[in-house]
């Protein structure tokens, strides 16, 4: 009971979550999305997934939970959004979700641990996350937030997370 | 007489259950790597062609502040349908509306259903609330709590989560609750939002029943009404009552007096029948009469009609000339 309403809690207080490639803001694309479900049937990842109840007015709306299943840039939901609450992204390059985040509290790679599966499984190979001299992982802003490297992190709750953009409408 | 072949219920049964297997499948047939169709019925799409529920439409506009030409232009083949046809959606199209109507068989054998004009300020209600909601919360309500998307997403739903997803899940089990326990069909006849929108883009020239009162001769608990779920008389159908042009009545009428057809609905319209008594208690008179003597008959009386009250007679001729014209020649 306690903990159902605390998961309730931390999602009212966590915010937007991490929407499609190509979703316009927050506000603008919850006011748009008509829930057809047109983004979640062609995904072939099974990555979109309707929002629940916790999140009030956004329910049904599509959105992206890496750790469960993380956004391939595949592109393939931007082009059947029948009301451009999605937007058509030109190029896997030009994809931001979010961005990615490393905690180095938690991360192998900060406690001296040889890991580099973020940097390995990241779809943007050697573009949004490379590592440094002391071969720790290093978010770039060429990061399209897909949450690939959030989905395969090997640390139990994962090192590194996908902050969804907060972009102005 | 014998009566017709249940012609435009076979259609529509066909129809209706075409489409309902076609969004059983979709999400299979997506996951299996096609993409030439998909979506739900709100929001279908099929190759290029790209079509979008009105309702679901207008309340984006409404919650975006604003729609788009691309999303008119979406909207358009289904506001078109409704303005030739009328909520035809609902009736022929809808699984929704085939889910409800066999529970309407299992609670009620063909018993009268509460008359339509009680709908006609819930449904103006339900519509509203639901706009206005959708301006409020900034997000569209409409399609949200429409029973033709929660149905058809509930399929693909099931593909993505591969589970029973919560929402729509709970939100169906409310509506069949309403279907079960509430007055009969009462969501698809006035609180689905998709219907409402389609009721009212109805126009006078939309397809509509139009009563042959010479043949009219039901006592009555006339078959029509009763074989209406709506619970419209066909007889006196008008614009708001909210018909879906299911079609139902023209199937069981005895006497071939009803049939579908664009225009002005029957005579029996309230206003039209003080203007046309004469008239119309002539031809009531005659329709009691056998074949034979009331051909004879009737001649006279509507030459009598038109002698006495000239305006009146040519109005009454107005409002179903195939009839009239083809009876006189």
């Amino acid at each position: 009971m306690t903990e159902q309403a605390g998961r309730w809690t931390w999602r009212l207080l966590r915010g937007a979550p991490l929407r499609p490639p190509g979703a316009r803001s927050e506000a603008d694309f919850v006011a748009r999305c008509i829930r057809c479900g047109r983004c979640v049937e062609v995904c072939p990842h099974r990555t979109l997934r309707p929002a629940p109840w916790a999140s009030w007015a956004a329910v049904g709306t599509p959105t992206v939970v890496p750790r469960e299943a993380a956004c391939w840039l595949c592109l393939l939901c931007p082009p059947v959004c029948p009301t451009g609450a999605l937007e058509p992204v030109a190029d896997r390059r030009s994809v931001r979700m979010g961005m990615a985040r490393v905690n180095a509290s938690a991360c192998y790679a900060f406690q001296s641990v040889v890991c580099r599966t973020c940097v390995d499984q990241c779809p943007l190979a050697g573009e949004a996350i490379r590592q440094d001299d002391q071969l720790r992982p290093v978010v770039t802003d060429r990061c399209a937030g897909c949450g690939v490297c959030e989905h395969r992190c090997p640390v139990p709750g994962s090192a590194i997370r996908v902050e969804p953009f907060r972009r102005a409408a | 007489m014998r009566p017709r072949a249940r012609r435009f219920t076979v259609w529509r049964r066909a129809v209706q259950a075409s489409l309902a297997l076609l969004f059983l499948a979709l999400p299979a047939w997506n996951a299996a790597g096609h993409r030439a169709m998909a979506g739900t019925l709100i929001a279908l799409r099929i190759g290029p062609v790209d079509l979008v529920e009105p309702a679901a439409a207008l309340s984006a506009a409404l919650a975006a502040r604003g729609g788009t030409i691309r999303l008119l232009v979406r909207a358009m083949p289904l506001a078109l349908l409704a303005l030739a046809l009328g909520p035809v959606f609902c009736s022929w199209m809808c699984p929704w509306g085939l889910v409800s109507e066999g529970l309407d068989r299992l609670r009620h054998r063909g018993g009268p259903a509460r008359s339509g004009r009680r709908d006609r300020p819930l449904r103006a209600i339900a519509l509203g609330t639901c706009l206005a909601l959708s301006l409020l919360l900034g997000t569209p309500v409409a399609p949200l709590l429409a029973g033709p998307r929660l149905l058809t997403s509930l399929p693909l739903e099931m593909v993505a989560l591969r589970s029973v997803p919560a929402v729509t899940g709970l939100l169906l089990l409310a509506l069949l609750a309403l279907e079960i326990l509430g007055p009969r069909r009462i969501f698809c006849r006035a609180l689905c939002p998709a219907g409402a929108l389609a009721a009212y883009l109805r126009t006078p020239r939309t397809l509509t029943v139009i009563t042959d009162t010479d043949r009219c001769r039901c006592p009555d608990p006339a078959p029509c009404v009763a074989s209406c779920s709506w619970g419209i008389d066909p007889r006196r159908v008008s614009r708001l009552d909210g018909c879906s042009g299911c079609l139902a009545c023209i199937d069981v009428c005895p006497t071939q007096a009803l049939s579908p057809g664009f225009g002005r609905s029957g005579p029996g319209l309230p206003g039209k029948e003080e203007t046309c008594d004469r008239g119309e208690s002539a031809r009531v008179k005659v329709a009691s009469h056998s074949e034979a003597t009331c051909r004879g008959e009737r001649a006279d009386a509507g030459r009598g009609a038109a002698l006495a009250d000239a305006p009146c007679g040519s109005r009454c001729s107005d409002s179903h000339p195939p009839r009239r014209s083809r009876d006189l020649a």
